[in-house]
């Protein structure tokens, strides 16, 4: 009896699998795309309703000195040191702000909210944030919300309603864009390829996933998706599940990519051990310090990022300006610092810029 | 033995005040009703997993597959909800029962086989992460009704619901560990299984019952813990194992067998999170909390040993 029951269970929840596989490229949301031309023309940006949320009677902050917390995904790796770095330096331009990082040593998105529960207990004025589920993290946002605390996300969204304002990096359409056509012209328009990532459900690498998808369809449609592959942001994970990928797939996979600035490097020093340097091409997202060595070595061709320090330097002058009431909804454009003006995109995100490819041409300009 | 017990549970007791009164003095906003009510909310699912435990760790077993039968039932739960189409208190009830029958599978491979449950427990918690990982691809579900939120947001009375259920779960808990015949078998199949076996208790049986309803529990939290964070994600959960340990361990209970309380478990539960909460509170970062956590637990256990008498307890 109990072995039948046992039985009937696992066959069950094997089928309910089953009826979950569905869409193209796995690790994409399922969110609508909005893939770009396929030549060099700039995609248009419909202007929409602001669809932010809002603090419960927040104090009068103008002027006034401000105690943020910044909580990344995780800290410890270059890319939120870098962010971190970017939040530091604007707040010495401010003067009158008072900020500190914090947050989970693994991406957790349980560890996280915990984080920000303390900190909204303790009074801070500000939440900066970067996070790991967009859904999960809605409700203690919103209890931030309700608190009167401003809170301002950056490199990964919450549900629109959990915060006032998303600083995005790039315009997600932009990145895939950049990373696709990258590989297609390293690799070949005919071949395979497969995706390293953080987990299938982080918001913004499942972003970027269903953009590279779409457009992908659109201007590149001969490309062989195999697989994608989590790795947590996990330095080791990263390096194990790309060598896996090149096992099992051998001559058949010419390139991955990376689609977190810890898989980057980790697969491209999985096709250097491997030595497939030049016969797998490995292009993502990362910082320049981390790819300079394959980069230099020729192993890596190009690596598409933005300036993570820019854009955490934006994300503390965008919560100033919101917590001085001078960025209200509906604004169009939020000056920041020497940055300049940022434009505001789908109502309430506020665009850093363009991608920026690195090569070996450029990326000994660089430091972080 | 009754005086050796109530000796490490009352220095404990003076500890848990002595902690609060610190941390009450270094920060204003800790020691209010709202953050206290709040933390109780955070609690009440490593809390839920920490009771079972205690019975688990007192038979000198230990069960490290919690935390991953906590996200096969979150996605369990979501799955079932939202792919196959159930009604939600229909899909609520059918994970709890599979988590059920996840701690069922441990009994079983640990009475059956004689594992030991150190390393039965160790292979199923890759098993059912696994299972969650297959089940759900990786999707999260969102989107539940209004209703269900209530279990792990709302409040009755003012205190949040999970707490309710939480100490329904200890009272009961406790009520069997220390005035039923049951929780007396628990306390000799630790102590001395041989000769609890000789003496005619159903050992195994204790065993079986006793992991399932650490499944079962981990299941309720899965549920709780789903409703708090309104989505599921397979990741769920990871780690919970170790805090649910951790605070069992911090209460008294031996990690041999034979000894503990759900009263030092729950003083146990209420010092980590009084600490993460107030060490946090008075600026200390997240690092420098796990650091203090592992030296109390040490300095707890050493101060357990000096006051333990041995032989005739």
């Amino acid at each position: 009896m109990k072995l039948t029951t046992g039985t009937l269970a696992f066959t069950f929840s094997l089928l309910a699998g089953g009826a979950m596989a569905d869409s193209v490229w796995t690790g994409g949301d399922s969110l609508p795309t909005n893939p770009l031309a396929c030549d060099a023309t700039p995609g248009t940006v419909a202007a929409q309703p602001y669809n932010g949320g809002a603090p419960t009677n927040p104090p009068d902050r103008k002027g006034k000195k401000l105690t943020v917390v910044d909580i990344p995904k995780l800290i410890g790796i270059g890319y939120f040191n870098a962010t971190s770095k970017g939040i530091a330096d604007a707040a010495k331009e401010l003067g009158n702000v008072d900020v500190k990082t914090d947050g989970p040593t693994k991406a957790n998105i349980d560890d996280q909210i915990t984080f920000i529960d303390n900190y909204i207990t303790s009074g801070v004025d500000g939440i900066l944030f970067s996070a790991n589920d967009p859904v999960a993290i809605a409700p203690v946002l919103k209890k931030a919300l309700s608190k009167g605390i401003d809170v301002v996300g950056y490199d990964a969204d919450a549900s629109p309603e959990a915060r006032q304002w998303f600083v995005n990096q790039a315009q997600f359409n932009g990145i895939a864009k950049a990373l696709v056509d990258n590989l297609a012209k390293e690799i070949g328009e005919d071949s395979s390829f497969a995706i390293v990532t953080s987990t299938f459900t982080t918001p913004n690498q499942a972003r970027w996933i269903a953009e590279m998808g779409a457009y992908a369809a659109k201007c590149h449609p001969k490309l062989n998706f195999l697989e994608t592959v989590e790795a947590q942001e996990d330095n080791v994970l990263s390096f194990n599940q790309a060598s896996t990928l090149i096992n099992k797939y051998g001559d058949k996979l010419k390139g991955i990519f990376g689609m977190t600035s810890v898989a980057t490097p980790a697969s491209a020093e999985a096709v250097t051990q491997a030595n497939l340097c030049g016969k797998v091409a490995v292009i993502g997202l990362a910082t320049p310090n981390a790819m300079r060595p394959y980069v230099n070595k020729g192993c890596v061709k190009s690596v598409v990022l933005w300036n993570p320090v820019d854009l955490g330097y934006a994300a503390e002058y965008v919560l100033r300006a919101v917590a001085d009431g001078v960025l209200k909804p509906g604004a169009t454009s939020v000056k920041a610092g020497k940055l300049g003006e940022l434009q505001v995109i789908n109502g309430s995100e506020i665009l850093l810029g363009s991608p920026f490819v690195f090569d070996n041409s450029n990326i000994d300009k660089f430091d972080f | 033995m009754t005086r050796a017990l109530l000796r490490h549970e009352t220095i404990f007791a003076v500890i848990l005040l002595a902690a609060l009164a610190l941390l009450a003095s270094r920060s204003d906003r800790f020691f209010t009703l709202d953050n206290m009510l709040n933390q109780g909310r955070l609690m009440a699912e490593v809390g839920l997993v920490a009771l079972p435990m205690t019975f688990v760790i007192i038979t000198g077993g230990i069960d490290l597959s919690v935390g991953s039968t906590l996200g096969l039932v979150a996605i369990l739960l979501g799955v079932l909800w939202h792919n196959v189409g159930l009604p939600l208190p229909l899909a609520m009830v059918l994970g709890v029962a599979a988590g059920g029958l996840a701690g069922l599978g441990n009994g079983f491979v640990i009475t059956r086989f004689r594992v030991p449950p150190l390393i039965a427990t160790l292979a199923t918690l890759a098993l059912y992460r696994g299972l969650a990982e297959g089940i759900s691809q990786a999707r999260s579900v969102r989107g539940y009704p209004e209703w269900f939120y209530v279990l792990g947001q709302g409040d009755a009375a003012g205190v949040p619901v999970q707490l309710w259920v939480f100490l329904a779960a200890a009272l009961l808990a406790g009520f069997i560990l220390t005035f039923t015949t049951f929780g007396r078998t628990t306390y000799a199949v630790g102590a001395n299984e041989v000769a609890a076996r000789f003496s005619g208790l159903h050992v195994d049986r204790a065993k079986l019952l006793i992991y399932t309803a650490s499944g079962l529990v981990a299941g309720l939290a899965a549920v709780i813990f789903v409703s708090r964070v309104s989505t599921t994600r397979s990741d769920m959960g990871t780690g919970v194992e170790l805090d649910a340990i951790t605070a069992v361990v911090l209460g008294g209970t031996s990690i041999f067998g034979g000894r503990g309380t759900i009263v030092g478990t729950v003083l146990g539960l209420i010092l980590i999170q009084v600490l993460k909460n107030g060490l946090a509170l008075s600026g200390v970062k997240g690092d420098g909390t796990i650091v203090v956590i592992g030296a109390v637990l040490i300095a707890s256990t050493l101060l357990s040993n000096l006051f333990r008498r041995d032989g005739n307890g």
